[in-house]
C-alpha cells in the first residue's frame, strides 16, 4: 500500500484528535472533581464584583479603552512563571478578553511589577511595588487562625509589604491579624492562609469602599466584646467551621 | 508555444504555481509547464517542481516566505516555555523583554477609544511604523499566520472540488471593491470611539483571537487559570474567517481586514517595490492569474516598477512568471530617485 500525502495527513490529524482527546478527558474530570470539594470561599456574603486587575492598571474605564487584549500581560506573567493573569471570558461581555488575575488562592501576583513595564498600550502604567492598588485582602475573623485562639502568622509572613500593612492585636484569643489599607492587593495571603479555601478573600478596591463600614464595624466588635461572648462565638461557631475545612487542606494547597 | 492557448496556460500555471499536487493529472501538467519553460534540456523526468530550489538554484521565494512565518510562530511559541524571547501576540508583543511593539491598526483604536496620546504607546508603535515604511504591506504575505491558514483552506477547496481551474477563477473574480476595507476600517474606528472599546482588536482580529487561541489551549493544557469561553470565542472566530475563505476565497484579505488595509497606506512610500526589468513578456497574463490581491500587472509592464495598494509582496507573480523571475522581481530601492519618478502608482 502506498503511504501517500493525503494518508499522512489523515494520520496526524487522527492521532492529534486522540492526544487532545486523551489529555481533555482527564482535565475535564478533575474540573468535576474539582468542584465537588470547593469550599465556598471566605466572607461569603461579600460578592467579588469587579476585576482585580494586574497591577499599575489604569482606574477602571481609562484601562478598558487602553487594553487591546494582545497578551503580553498574560504571557510575560507566564514567562515569569507566576501564571496569576487571565483573559476575562464571555461571562462579561464588556470586559472580554481584558487581563485580570483570577485565581488569587492558587496563581496571586508576585508584585515582579513585570506587565507594567512591558504593556505596549500604557493600559498598565509603572508604579512602585508600594502604590499598587489592585484590591484589597479581607480577612474573615469567624475563619481566621488568629482571631480564634491560635498563633498562626502565615498571612504576614506570606506579604510582601511586611509590617506596614499587618496590625496585630495580640490577646488571649490570639494574634489576631487586621490588615490596613495600605494593602496593595497582591493575595499572597490568600495563597498561604493553610486554613482550606482560605481564611483570605480579595476584593477590588471599589467593592472595599462599599462594604468597607461593616467591615470595620465587624472587626470593632469582636474586638470589644468580652470574654465570656467571645468563647461563644468562637467554640459556639467558629471552630466547627475551621475543623471542617481543615480535613480538605492538602487538595487546596497541593 | 505559439500554439498554445492563453486559455490552457492559465490552467497549467494555477497548478504548478498552487502546489496542487495531489493527482496525477497535475503532476503531467507541472512537467509540462516547467519543460516548456526551460530551454534546455537539462531537467529529468523525476524533477517535480516541489523541490525547494528554482531553476537557478535559488530558493524559492514561496519557501523562504513559509520560513519566515515559521521561525515567527516559533519565537512566538517559546514562550509558552517559558522562554523570554518573544511574549505576546501580533498585536501586541514584547521582545527579549524590552523592546515593545503593537499594531498600527491597533494603536489607531486604542487611541482613539481613550481620546488619549501617551508616548508610552508611541514609542511601541514606532518600530512597526519604522518596518514597514520598509516592507510596505509584506506583513500581510510574510507573517499573518492567516495567510498561511488560507493556503492550506485552498488546497483543500480544491482537492473537494472536481475542477481545479473554477477555484481559481472564483479566486480572481472580484465583486468586492478592495476600497471598502477603507470604509470598514474607518467604521471600526468611529465604533471604537463611541463604545471607548478597541473594538475590532479587542474582540473580532484575526490576529488577537490567533494568539487569544492558542495561549488558552496550552493553559488550559498545563491547568493554569484561564477562562475555556475565551478559547471557545477565539475559536469560533478564527473558524468563521476559514469558512469564509472557503466561500469567498481571499475576500477578507482583499477587502475587509482592516489590519491590512492599514499597512496597505505604506505601500505607496516604502522601499519594497515591484520592479519590471526589460525583456520578453509573452503576456500570458500568468503573473495576474496567480496573484491573490487581484492586482494589475500587465499594465505596468514597460514601467519600471509598480507600488499597487493592494500588493502584499508574497511573490506569486515573481515565480509564477514564465520567465521564472527575469521579468518581474521584488526589489528594496534605497533612494533611487531615477526609479522612483516613473512608478506608477
Amino acid at each position: 500500500m502506498k503511504f501517500t500525502r493525503r494518508d499522512f495527513l489523515k494520520a496526524s490529524i487522527l492521532t492529534g484528535a486522540t492526544v487532545i482527546v486523551g489529555n481533555g478527558l482527564p482535565l475535564l474530570e478533575n474540573l468535576a472533581d474539582a468542584a465537588k470539594e470547593e469550599f465556598m470561599g471566605p466572607l461569603p456574603d461579600i460578592d467579588v464584583g469587579g476585576l482585580i486587575r494586574p497591577p499599575g492598571a489604569l482606574p477602571e474605564n481609562k484601562f478598558r479603552s487602553k487594553c487591546i487584549s494582545c497578551g503580553v500581560c498574560v504571557n510575560v506573567c507566564h514567562v515569569m512563571k507566576y501564571d496569576a493573569i487571565a483573559v476575562v471570558g464571555l461571562k462579561d461581555i464588556k470586559n472580554f478578553g481584558t487581563p485580570y488575575i483570577k485565581d488569587m488562592r492558587d496563581f496571586p501576583c508576585a508584585l515582579c511589577m513585570e506587565c507594567p513595564k512591558h504593556c505596549p498600550t500604557g493600559a498598565l502604567q509603572k508604579v512602585e511595588k508600594e502604590k499598587v492598588t489592585m484590591g484589597m485582602a479581607l480577612i474573615d475573623f469567624g475563619l481566621c487562625f488568629g482571631w480564634n485562639g491560635d498563633v498562626c502568622l502565615s498571612c504576614s509572613k506570606a506579604c510582601p509589604m511586611g509590617a506596614k500593612i499587618f496590625d496585630f492585636y495580640n490577646g488571649e484569643w490570639g494574634n489576631q491579624p487586621y490588615i490596613n489599607e495600605n494593602c496593595v492587593g497582591c493575595g499572597l495571603c490568600a495563597k498561604y492562609c493553610p486554613l482550606g479555601g482560605s481564611a483570605i478573600k480579595v476584593v477590588t478596591r471599589g467593592q472595599y469602599e462599599k462594604i468597607r463600614s461593616s467591615y470595620v464595624n465587624e472587626f470593632k466588635r469582636l474586638l470589644s466584646l468580652s470574654n465570656e461572648e467571645r468563647y461563644n462565638v468562637v467554640y459556639g461557631r467558629n471552630i466547627q467551621q475551621i475543623m471542617a475545612r481543615g480535613r480538605l487542606v492538602e487538595r487546596e494547597y497541593r | 508555444m505559439a500554439g498554445i492557448s492563453s486559455r490552457s496556460w492559465q490552467e497549467d500555471a494555477w497548478l504548478s504555481v498552487n502546489t496542487v499536487k495531489g493527482s496525477q493529472r497535475s503532476e503531467v501538467n507541472n512537467r509540462n509547464v516547467i519543460a516548456r519553460s526551460v530551454s534546455d534540456e537539462a531537467i529529468s523526468k523525476d524533477e517535480i517542481p516541489r523541490s525547494a530550489r528554482n531553476d537557478n538554484g535559488k530558493i524559492k521565494l514561496s519557501r523562504i516566505r513559509r520560513l519566515v512565518l515559521l521561525a515567527i510562530v516559533i519565537l512566538f511559541s517559546l514562550q509558552f516555555l517559558r522562554i523570554k524571547v518573544l511574549a505576546g501576540g501580533l498585536t501586541g508583543s514584547v521582545a527579549v523583554l524590552f523592546v515593545r511593539l503593537m499594531d498600527v491598526f491597533a494603536y489607531f483604536e486604542s487611541l482613539i477609544a481613550s481620546g488619549d496620546f501617551t508616548i508610552n504607546a508611541l514609542i511601541a508603535v514606532l518600530p512597526i511604523i519604522g518596518i514597514y515604511l520598509i516592507f510596505g504591506r509584506a506583513f500581510c504575505g510574510w507573517v499573518c499566520p492567516m495567510d498561511f491558514l488560507y493556503e492550506l483552506v485552498d488546497k483543500i477547496k480544491v482537492r473537494s472540488q472536481k475542477s481545479e481551474v473554477r477555484s481559481q477563477e472564483q479566486r480572481t473574480r472580484s465583486n468586492v471593491s478592495p476600497k471598502i476595507g477603507y470604509v470598514i476600517a474607518g467604521i471600526l474606528l468611529v465604533t471604537s470611539g463611541l463604545l471607548n472599546v478597541p473594538f475590532f482588536t479587542n474582540y473580532f482580529s484575526h490576529l488577537t483571537n490567533f494568539f487569544r487561541l492558542i495561549t488558552s489551549g496550552v493553559y488550559l493544557a498545563l491547568d493554569l487559570p484561564v477562562e475555556p469561553t475565551v478559547m471557545l470565542f477565539s475559536g469560533t472566530v478564527i473558524f468563521s474567517l476559514l469558512l469564509l475563505e472557503y466561500f469567498f476565497p481571499r475576500l477578507w484579505c482583499r477587502a475587509l481586514c482592516p489590519v491590512g488595509k492599514t499597512y496597505s497606506l505604506f505601500n505607496k512610500i516604502s522601499l519594497l517595490k515591484l520592479k519590471f526589468m526589460e525583456g520578453e513578456c509573452s503576456e500570458c497574463n500568468l503573473c495576474e492569474q496567480v496573484c491573490y490581491m487581484d492586482v494589475k500587472i500587465t499594465p505596468h509592464l514597460n514601467q519600471p516598477g509598480l507600488r499597487d495598494i493592494n500588493c502584499i509582496y508574497c511573490g506569486r507573480c515573481v515565480e509564477g512568471c514564465e520567465t521564472k523571475g527575469k521579468i518581474i522581481k521584488m526589489k528594496l530601492s534605497i533612494l533611487s530617485f531615477r526609479a522612483k519618478r516613473g512608478i506608477s502608482s
